[in-house]
Parts: C-alpha cells; sequence; structure tokens
C-alpha cells in the first residue's frame, strides 16, 4: 500500500481540517475545542468511552447535526479548504461528497437496486438507464456484495441479514462517488463475521476515500485505521498514527483507557 | 319513596355493614397467629357487598316489572273500561293520570284521566312500598348472612377480589354486547324489511322513492343504487379530494417544516376542527357554502344548478376530515425510523426529496389505514348531509348536482310519523345493517394494515 | 501507480459544472413550492376555522340581542275584568286569559304602530301577563311596559326589509319607545314557535342531564372494563373478541347507535308496549343518555387502556413486592397515577357526546319542548337538535339565534376541550 496519493489543492494539504470546533446541544456542551485534520487514503478511527463526544463530532463533518434543531456548532470545518459551515456551501452537495454509514443499518424500504440508485437518481448522476445499471453494478460490487444479490436485485434491502444491510449501506454511500466516508460504529450491530467482512471492506475502500470510523472497539481502531483520535468528555485528548497510539500513548488518560482501566 | 333516597338509603346500608364488620374484625381472636389473611376492613368489604348487591340486583329488576304491575291495577278500575282502545289516545290519557297522580293540585283535561289517577296513585304508592320494603329486607338478609360468615380464619379478601373480578369482567362485556346488540338488532329489523322486498331489489335496484311506495311492489321504489353512489361520491371522493392532500400536507409540514412552537400552537387549532359539532357544519355548509356552491355553478354557465350540491356537503365534511387524516399520517410517518431519514439525509437529499422518496413510500400502509378510517367515517357522517345535502336520489357525476346519502334516508325515513312496521321505516334498518358492515370492513381491513405494519418497524 | 484513479472508471462528479449547479437550484426551488404547500395546507385549514367561527361570531352576536318596544297601558281606564284575588293563586293565568288581555294588548300595540306589520311579537302579550302577575298593583295604575318587538320591527331598526317599515321603526327610535338590548329570555327560556321569545334554556337543561346519564354509565362501566382488559385479562379468544369489538365501536358511525337505541325501543314497545304502554317518553333524557354513553364507552375503554399501560409495570411490581393483592395493586396505584389520562379521555369522549345529534334525531328528541325538563325521564331535548330544529326556520330572527345558540355550544365544547388539554399538560407524567 503506497502512500503516494496526490494530496489535494487546497491550501493546508489535508482533505478535511477542522479546528477549535465547539458543539453545543441547547445549553450544554458537547465538544470542546476539538482540532482536527482528516486526509485522503487513510482510515481514521474516533476511539473514547461513550458518550465522549466522537458520535456528535463525526456528525459535525457532513452537517447531520443541522436535524437537530437544538444544536449548534462553532468553530471551522473546511473540506478542500472549503468552508462547510459558510452559507455559500451547498449542504446537498457537502453530503454528496462526504458520505455517511449509520451504527444501525438503515436500508431504505425499497428494492436493493433502488437503495443503490437512490443517490445518483436525487443528484441526476445517471444519464441512462443503463449508466445507473453501471452505477449499481459497481457500488455493489465496490462493497462486496455484488455476487451475493445480483440474482435478486428487486427483493426488498431490508430482507438481507444485518451484515448485509450495512454492506448495502456502504454501497449506497459510495454509489453517489464521494470522498469522504463517514462511519458511526458501523460494525456495533453485526456479528463477529459480518464485522470482520464490514473491516476487509474498510482496507479496501481506503485508497479511493478518506474513511473516518468510529468505533467503541479498540481492536477495531487497531486493525482498520491508521490513525487515531482519542476523544474524552467533549475533548480531543490525543491524536496520532494508530501505532504509537496504542503502544506508546502520550497521554495518562490514553493510556488508562487502552489498558482498559475505565470506559 | 323516590329512588334516590332509597339508593342512599342502601348505600347508607353498606357503609353501616362496612363500619360494623370492620369493628367486629378489629376485635377477633387471633389464636396466636400473627397477621390474620384479611385486613379489618376488607371484612367490611365483604360484609358491605352482601348488603349492597343483592338489594340493588332485586330493584333493577323491579325497576323493570313493577310499572307493568302498576299498569295491570290501574286496568283492573271500573273507569279503565272507558279507555279508547287507540294506542295512541290510551296511552296519552294514562300518561295523563299517572301525571296528575305524581303532581298534587294538577288538573286534568280529561275526567277519564282524572278518575284514573287516584287509581294509579294508590297502585304506584302499592308497589312502591312494596318494592322499598323488600329491597331494603334483602340488604339486612344479605348483611346478617354475611356477618355470621366473618371469623378470624375467614378469607374475606379472596372473596370480595374475586367479586371486583367479576364486576370488571361484567363491565368489559357490555362492548360486546353492545355490538352484537347493534348487529342482532339491525339484521333483526333488516330481515324483517327483505321479507317484504328482496335483497336484489334493494341491493341493485336504481330507483329509490320512499315517499310513494306501491303496496303491490314495494322493491320497485326501495333500489338503493342511488343512495350508495351518492354516500361514494360525496364521503369517498369530493370529501376525500380535499381531506387527504389538505391533511397529509398539513401532517407534513407540522412534523417535518414547523419550528416546535409553531406545531406546538397549529396541531390543537386544526384539532379543533375535529371537535366542532357536526350540526354546526351542516349549518354552515347549508347557510354558507351550499349557496356560494350554486352561485359558482351558475356563474360556470350552468343551467340547473342546486342549493343541496354534492360538492358543498363534500367539502364541509372534507374540512371536517382533515385533521383525522393529518393525525392518522402523523402518527405513520413518526412511525417510521429516524434512520431512513437520517440515511436519506446523509445521502444529501433534500428535506422534500426525502419525505417524497422514503418517508411517504415506507409510511404508506399507515396512510392508507388512514384514509380508509377517514372515508368510513365520511360515509357514516349524518348532519352535514342531512342539512346540506338533497333528499332527491339521483346517480349523477356532476358535483354541482344534488345527491343524496345513505344516512340522509335513515333520518328522513325514520323522523316523518310512519308506522314501525312499513317497508319505508323498515327499509332505514336495512340502509343501516349496509352501512354497518361497511364502515366494520373498512375498520377491520386498516387495523389489521396498520397493525402488520406497525409490526414492520417494531 | 495512482490507484484512485486506475480503479475510478466514471469521471468524478464535477460538483461546480454549470448543469449540475442548475440542477441543485431545481432542487432548491422544488423544496420551497413542497414546503409552501405544506405551509398552505396548514393556514388554508386554519382560515376556514377562522371564517367558519366568524360567520357564526357575526350572525350570533345579533342572536343575544332582542329589539322591544315600550307601551303604555292605563288599566284603571282599561278596566280588566280581572279578580285580584286570583292573580296569587296557580289560576291566575286562566283568570288573565279571562281577561282578554291577548287582544287588549295588541289593540294597544296596533294604535301605538298603525303600520303593516305587528309592532310586537305573537307572544308580546304574555310579557304584560308576567309583569300583573309579578306586581298586581299595576293594574290600578298607568304603566309603561316594555315588550319584545316583532321579528319585522327588530330587523327593520337595523334597515332590513320594508322601506316603509323602516322608516316607522326609525320614527318610534325617535321617541325613545324602542330599545334594543340583551335578551336574557334567551339564556333562560325554552323553546317556543315565536323567534322573540325562543330560548336555549330548555334545551341546554335537557343537555346537562343527558350529559350527566352518559357520565353515570360511560365512567364507570368505561374505567373498569379498561381496567379488566389492561390488569386481568390473559390474552385469549374472548379477550381478543373483546378488545376487537371495543376497536370497532369507537369507529362505528353515530347514527348506528341511534338505530339501536330506537330498535332496542321498538322491541320493548313491541314486548310491553300493548300491555303497559312506553315505560318512559321517547325523548327522555335517560333514553338519550343510554345511548350515548354506548357510543362514547369504546372512546373511554381506548383512552383508559392507554393511561393505565402507561404506568410503568416497576410500580406494579413494587407494590406486588410487598405483598399487596393485584386488587390493591390497581386501585391504590395504578388508578390513582392513570386517572389524568383517563379523565383527559373521559372529557373528550363527553365533549363529543354533547355535540352529537344524529343518534339522538333518531331515538325522537327532537320534540317541540316547551316545558324545561324537571327530571330523567320527561321529554326533552338537547342542545344541537335545537339548534338543528332552529336551523330548518326561515325568520331572519331564527338564523341569528341559530348562531347564537352555536356559540354557545362552542363555548362549552372550546371549554371541556380546554380542560382536557390543561389536564394533560398539567398532569402529564413522563415515566
Amino acid at each position: 500500500m503506497t502512500e503516494t496519493a496526490p494530496a489535494p489543492a487546497n491550501d493546508t494539504g489535508h482533505k478535511m481540517s477542522a479546528k477549535n470546533v465547539n458543539v453545543f446541544y441547547g445549553s450544554t456542551q458537547a465538544i470542546r475545542d476539538v482540532s482536527i485534520d482528516i486526509d485522503m487514503d487513510h482510515v481514521t478511527a474516533f476511539i473514547g468511552p461513550s458518550g465522549c463526544g466522537k458520535s456528535t463530532f463525526l456528525r459535525t463533518l457532513n452537517r447531520m447535526n443541522d436535524t437537530v434543531a437544538s444544536a449548534r456548532v462553532e468553530g471551522d470545518i473546511r473540506l478542500d479548504g472549503e468552508d462547510i459551515y459558510s452559507p455559500s456551501m451547498d449542504v446537498v452537495q457537502l453530503r454528496a461528497r462526504v458520505g455517511m454509514v449509520f451504527q444501525k443499518p438503515n436500508p431504505f424500504p425499497k428494492s436493493i437496486y433502488e437503495n443503490v440508485a437512490y443517490g445518483p437518481r436525487i443528484h441526476g448522476l445517471a444519464a441512462s438507464k443503463a449508466d445507473m445499471d453501471g452505477i449499481v453494478e459497481r457500488s455493489l460490487k465496490r462493497a462486496g456484495l455484488w455476487e451475493e444479490v445480483k440474482d435478486r436485485l428487486s427483493d426488498s434491502g431490508t430482507a438481507l441479514s444485518g451484515g448485509q444491510q450495512q454492506r448495502l449501506c456502504i454501497a449506497r454511500a459510495i454509489a453517489v462517488d464521494p470522498e469522504v466516508i463517514l462511519m458511526d460504529e458501523p460494525c456495533s450491530a453485526l456479528d463477529p463475521i459480518a464485522t470482520a467482512k464490514i473491516e476487509e471492506l474498510i482496507h479496501e475502500l481506503r485508497g479511493r476515500y478518506a474513511i473516518v470510523i468510529v468505533t467503541h472497539n479498540m481492536q477495531q481502531a487497531a486493525r482498520v485505521s491508521q490513525r487515531t483520535a482519542f476523544f474524552h468528555l467533549g475533548t480531543l485528548v490525543e491524536y496520532g498514527v494508530t501505532d504509537d497510539i496504542f503502544t506508546n500513548p502520550r497521554q495518562e488518560r490514553t493510556k488508562d483507557y487502552i489498558t482498559g482501566r475505565y470506559g | 319513596m323516590s329512588p334516590f333516597a332509597l339508593l342512599f338509603l342502601i348505600a347508607g346500608l353498606g357503609l353501616i355493614a362496612w363500619l360494623t364488620a370492620r369493628a367486629r374484625a378489629m376485635r377477633f381472636d387471633r389464636g396466636g397467629a400473627k397477621r390474620l389473611h384479611s385486613l379489618p376492613s376488607q371484612h367490611g368489604w365483604y360484609v358491605a357487598m352482601w348488603t349492597v348487591l343483592p338489594a340493588l340486583l332485586f330493584l333493577a329488576v323491579w325497576g323493570s316489572v313493577s310499572p307493568g304491575l302498576v299498569r295491570e291495577a290501574v286496568m283492573q278500575h271500573p273507569a279503565a273500561k272507558q279507555l279508547p282502545a287507540f294506542d295512541f289516545e290510551r296511552e296519552a290519557l294514562l300518561g295523563e293520570a299517572s301525571r296528575i297522580a305524581h303532581t298534587p293540585g294538577a288538573k286534568a283535561f280529561d275526567p277519564l284521566a282524572e278518575q284514573l289517577a287516584e287509581p294509579t296513585r294508590a297502585a304506584e304508592k302499592r308497589y312502591g312500598w312494596t318494592g322499598t320494603a323488600a329491597a331494603i329486607l334483602l340488604a339486612f338478609a344479605g348483611g346478617a348472612f354475611a356477618f355470621t360468615r366473618i371469623r378470624a380464619g375467614f378469607r374475606a379478601r379472596s372473596r370480595v377480589e374475586r367479586a371486583v373480578m367479576l364486576i370488571l369482567l361484567v363491565a368489559s362485556l357490555i362492548a360486546i354486547l353492545t355490538t352484537l346488540g347493534i348487529f342482532l338488532s339491525l339484521l333483526w329489523e333488516s330481515l324483517r324489511f327483505f321479507g317484504q322486498v328482496s335483497v336484489f331489489d334493494f341491493l341493485f335496484g336504481t330507483h329509490w322513492s320512499p315517499q310513494v311506495i306501491d303496496p303491490a311492489d314495494p322493491g320497485a321504489s326501495l333500489g338503493a343504487v342511488p343512495l350508495f353512489w351518492g354516500t361514494f361520491f360525496i364521503g369517498a371522493v369530493i370529501a376525500m379530494i380535499v381531506a387527504i392532500p389538505f391533511g397529509l400536507m398539513s401532517a407534513i409540514y407540522l412534523t417535518q417544516y414547523a419550528a416546535p412552537r409553531v406545531r406546538r400552537w397549529m396541531k390543537p387549532i386544526l384539532e379543533i376542527l375535529a371537535g366542532v359539532p357536526t350540526v354546526v357544519y351542516g349549518y354552515f355548509a347549508a347557510l354558507t357554502v351550499a349557496p356560494a356552491v350554486r352561485d359558482l355553478a351558475v356563474s360556470l354557465g350552468m343551467t340547473y344548478a342546486s342549493s343541496e350540491s354534492a360538492l358543498a356537503a363534500g367539502l364541509v365534511m372534507g374540512v371536517m376530515i382533515i385533521p383525522f387524516v393529518s393525525s392518522m399520517a402523523d402518527d405513520s410517518i413518526a412511525a417510521v425510523p429516524a434512520a431512513m431519514r437520517d440515511g436519506s439525509l446523509a445521502m444529501g437529499a433534500t428535506t422534500s426529496e426525502t419525505i417524497r422518496r422514503v418517508l411517504l413510500p415506507a409510511a404508506l400502509p399507515g396512510v392508507v389505514a388512514g384514509v380508509l378510517l377517514a372515508v368510513s367515517r365520511a360515509i357514516g357522517e349524518t348532519m352535514i348531509v342531512v342539512m346540506a345535502a338533497s333528499g332527491a336520489a339521483t346517480i349523477t357525476l356532476n358535483p354541482f348536482e344534488s345527491a343524496t346519502t345513505v344516512t340522509k334516508q335513515i333520518v328522513d325515513l325514520l323522523t316523518g310519523e310512519a308506522e314501525f312496521d312499513s317497508p319505508k321505516t323498515l327499509a332505514a334498518f336495512a340502509l343501516g345493517l349496509t352501512l354497518f358492515v361497511v364502515t366494520l370492513l373498512l375498520n377491520i381491513v386498516a387495523l389489521a394494515v396498520v397493525k402488520r405494519y406497525r409490526e414492520a418497524y417494531e | 501507480m495512482n490507484k484512485r484513479l486506475a480503479s475510478s472508471d466514471r469521471a468524478p462528479t464535477d460538483w461546480k459544472a454549470e448543469a449540475m449547479q442548475k440542477r441543485i437550484r431545481r432542487r432548491y426551488a422544488a423544496e420551497r413550492r413542497f414546503k409552501l404547500m405544506g405551509l398552505a395546507a396548514v393556514v388554508l385549514s386554519a382560515a376556514f376555522l377562522a371564517f367558519l367561527l366568524a360567520t357564526m361570531a357575526a350572525n350570533g352576536a345579533r342572536g343575544f340581542m332582542r329589539t322591544e318596544v315600550a307601551l303604555e297601558f292605563d288599566f284603571p281606564a282599561l278596566a280588566l275584568p280581572v279578580d285580584r284575588a286570583q292573580l296569587s293563586t296557580p289560576g291566575a293565568d286562566l283568570a288573565l286569559a279571562g281577561a282578554e288581555l291577548e287582544n287588549v294588548v295588541k289593540g294597544a300595540a296596533s294604535a301605538a304602530y298603525p303600520g303593516p306589520v305587528p309592532l310586537i311579537s305573537d307572544n308580546g302579550w304574555l310579557t304584560v301577563r308576567d309583569a300583573i302577575k309579578a306586581d298586581p298593583g299595576i293594574l290600578g295604575r298607568k304603566e309603561r311596559i316594555w315588550i319584545p318587538a316583532s321579528p319585522e320591527i327588530q330587523l327593520a331598526l337595523r334597515g332590513e326589509g320594508d322601506p316603509a317599515v323602516v322608516t316607522g321603526a326609525s320614527k318610534l327610535e325617535g321617541l325613545g319607545a324602542i330599545r334594543t338590548g340583551f335578551n336574557r329570555d334567551f339564556l333562560t327560556a325554552s323553546n317556543s314557535t315565536d323567534p322573540m321569545v325562543a330560548g336555549i334554556w330548555g334545551a341546554l337543561k335537557g343537555s346537562l342531564l343527558t350529559m350527566a346519564i352518559t357520565f353515570l354509565i360511560a365512567f364507570p362501566v368505561g374505567v373498569l372494563s379498561a381496567i379488566y382488559l389492561e390488569e386481568y385479562a390473559t390474552r385469549n379468544r374472548w379477550t381478543d373478541l373483546i378488545e376487537v369489538s371495543i376497536n370497532n365501536l369507537a369507529a362505528v358511525p353515530s347514527i348506528i347507535f341511534g338505530l339501536l337505541g330506537l330498535a332496542v325501543f321498538l322491541g320493548t314497545w313491541e314486548m310491553f308496549g300493548h300491555q303497559f304502554g312506553p315505560l318512559l317518553p321517547r325523548s327522555a333524557a335517560v333514553v338519550g343518555g343510554l345511548t350515548l354513553a354506548l357510543m362514547i364507552m369504546p372512546v373511554i375503554v381506548i383512552a383508559s387502556r392507554n393511561a393505565i399501560k402507561a404506568v410503568p409495570p416497576s410500580i406494579r411490581d413494587a407494590a406486588l413486592g410487598i405483598g399487596a393483592s393485584r386488587v390493591q395493586v390497581v386501585f391504590h396505584h395504578v388508578l390513582p397515577l392513570a386517572m389524568p389520562g383517563i379523565l383527559t379521555g373521559t372529557i373528550i369522549g363527553m365533549a363529543r357526546a354533547l355535540g352529537e345529534t344524529a343518534p339522538l334525531l333518531l331515538i325522537g328528541m327532537r320534540a317541540f319542548v316547551v316545558q324545561p325538563p324537571q327530571g330523567f325521564t320527561d321529554p326533552a331535548t338537547v342542545l344541537p337538535v335545537q339548534i338543528f330544529l332552529w336551523s330548518d326556520e326561515v325568520s331572519r330572527v331564527f338564523v341569528e339565534k341559530t348562531s347564537a345558540a352555536i356559540i354557545v355550544l362552542l363555548v362549552f365544547l372550546l371549554a371541556m376541550n380546554g380542560l382536557a388539554i390543561y389536564l394533560r399538560n398539567r398532569f402529564e407524567t413522563r415515566w
């Protein structure tokens, strides 16, 4: 695996960069002064005890917090150097470029084909039916689901097993050709075999996207990520190369968490 | 003694029974046992129950029997021989006699009634006191019986609880009995109707004019198809054309777009629409909407415009149904897991795309069920059509023309002065049976759809 | 080599392209249109409600007012043949009728206004009769008495109707012999064929009596059956049947309950009627109340069940754990906690019953009742039926009275619903 992907042309050189981000739900502060950079061709893992704010922070990266009426985001988050919270940024486009996979598989109650075609359809990415067929097939192949479902594309997406549903959701996310994929504990509702498949998939996808994965499972973070950020009580405690974090944490709190002292 | 005084007396006896039994239970010889099975108050309840319930049961029976006994006694009086044979006059006279018997100083218009007043009073007094005495006696007997049974080891609590349980069961059986009562009474009267008119004529006949019924062939003018069509046209077509878009869109706006404060205010305001009595809607439809619709039709160049158009009744009915559709749609949309919505938004869909392409299709079964229930409510709605729709049974596709409905005809048929055995009156029950069966089916289907739909997301 | 480009067989989406930007603008326009449609639906529905209420209020406000005219009576000169001793006995009405008071009063009225329409209402002379009854002393002096005007005069005072009458009325107004004020009779009198003296008290009292019966039956039965279904019933075919019955009863059109009431009434008539006659008049409050009780019972059962269901099992477990019996658990813990919800449902059900018309029309509560019912078994009518009966009248004055009666009914219903909402908010517990 090479690390020679060309850096996107922007001022920081990072795919996404967040500076001094604070998030409030009403009057309670969920995220305190978090700054972090996300790069292409890397898997970045957010770890930390539950309630530490890692999912909240993830959701600020594609502005899913907009859907929570009481949420307020302060600070500066940039995608390719562009402020994603600026009025000129279009949230619809942003979310097409920064895809998201949720904790619980949430396929739409439509056919497998329609689930994958949904994004390209609303964004008008396919010029023809054949084009759409191509997108669906390619996305399902990339998500490693094609062989299992190619004969029953018109079956309901909700009829698949949990692991297949989650891979369908990943296929759905990559069908719009995003640049960043956010994964919010994508394996927490799955059994170990399905989890292994998803992890394998994350490995393969790494070369094409910047992937951010939230997980409470430290082994998983160690297995799939190149960089790890440790969150605690809404603050970013430590961020670095995964191997360093796990073998040689600089902060006492990180060490306590990794060695299972709490969390 | 007036019924209320008697009820109070029995309740008082019950209270005394409760107090004495409890007092006695408190002094029970515990025989070394640390605790008794039942508390003193439970012994009290046991005795009080035995005091009150038999007496009340007796009174209920007596209340339905004694007027007959009184009437019989009055009929024994020599003056009763002069009573007219015709039911209505006789009832009026007897009613007057009883009124004179009750109100001191009242004068009668008919001397016969005055003659009968005295025997009525005497008989009512006699049977009244008999009943009162028997009820009080029963209360004492029941209380005494129960009082002798309580002792230290007596399981009063279990018995009281079993009785409570029985009362609860009886209460819940009333629902079944009502359903059964409705069905059987409608069926019974309908069967009498179908003894005179063939089912085929009724269900498939296209001519409805109950005002002129040929005794030789009553079925020829009692064909209900125009009614069914009018009901469907007003309730399921015109009303739904108003109610579905308005109800659905307002539910969508209030759940997906409106600020919480707007939602908190607008939802109850829309619900007021459902709380306005139907007679008010009917009056509004007849007074304001119907003339406006007629004027509209005239301005559109229609030569014949009815002031009792299907459109006026249907429009107002639709408005009445809006909150109903809206709350059903609200529930169904809320039942779609939030993950669906998030999933679609995270793909970069706009809110309206999410609603139209994900939420609505997912909520569709619930919305359809809600519409079915709304239709069932619309076709059973009475006052709006009674006041604003026409009585003329026509089959028309023109909303500006008049149409009549099943409910309107039921009211028209039953509020005239007709004998209860005539095919005209009985037809109302046949219409009622049809309406009952159709709404029941709609309801059963809708509830089944909702149930399956809920299970899909649980 | 560049893995990203090599594996991507499609060109990356160019979000900045003109076509894409245009498409996004179109999507946002659709979004705005959709949102606007939703807003329009809400606003139009609310506007309809406002229009309905405004129409009723505009018409109804006049329904509370009445025009009266003052007539001068020189009683000594009239020399009414009335025995004053009789005036304090129950036969007073008879005695005054014998004096042809009606003709005297009408004569006085046409003397004061010899126009094409009568000056005072048909029943206007009753005001004079009541004045004499209240104070027989006026028979010995001259007296000015305010008498309800005729409908024509009342309308003419607003400039409606025959221009000749309009000028006549305004002339009387100039003399101070005519006034328009709050009509107390409207709230205290019963129905009448004369719109000037008709009131709603009889119907309102009938409604109250009917509601009392409805509540006394529907509330205990509804709550008890909810307790049974929620706390005791084991799930089997029978309890399923009960449940299905209740759910379906809630959706049965109200008119069907009227048919049930009528059929039961006719049935008992057939069985006993020919011997005994009707045990009750068809329009008795108790018959209507019973019918409505059956109608709203499912509403109460369903609301009560939801309220009972909302009480968390932990409270039942806690009580059972310290040795309470199941009856004690229900009556000491569950029922008090569920009571606000139960009451809310009951009030909503009662409000529905109060506004209901159709079943009562069928069982016969549409009688023309001029005396307020004195008890549950007297012939009675209810407010919605009164509204229905008045709505058929052609007189303008009745039209206004109908709207005024509607306002009274709506005030009651709004108060009940407001109380229900208050209860729900005040006692709503989130477990």
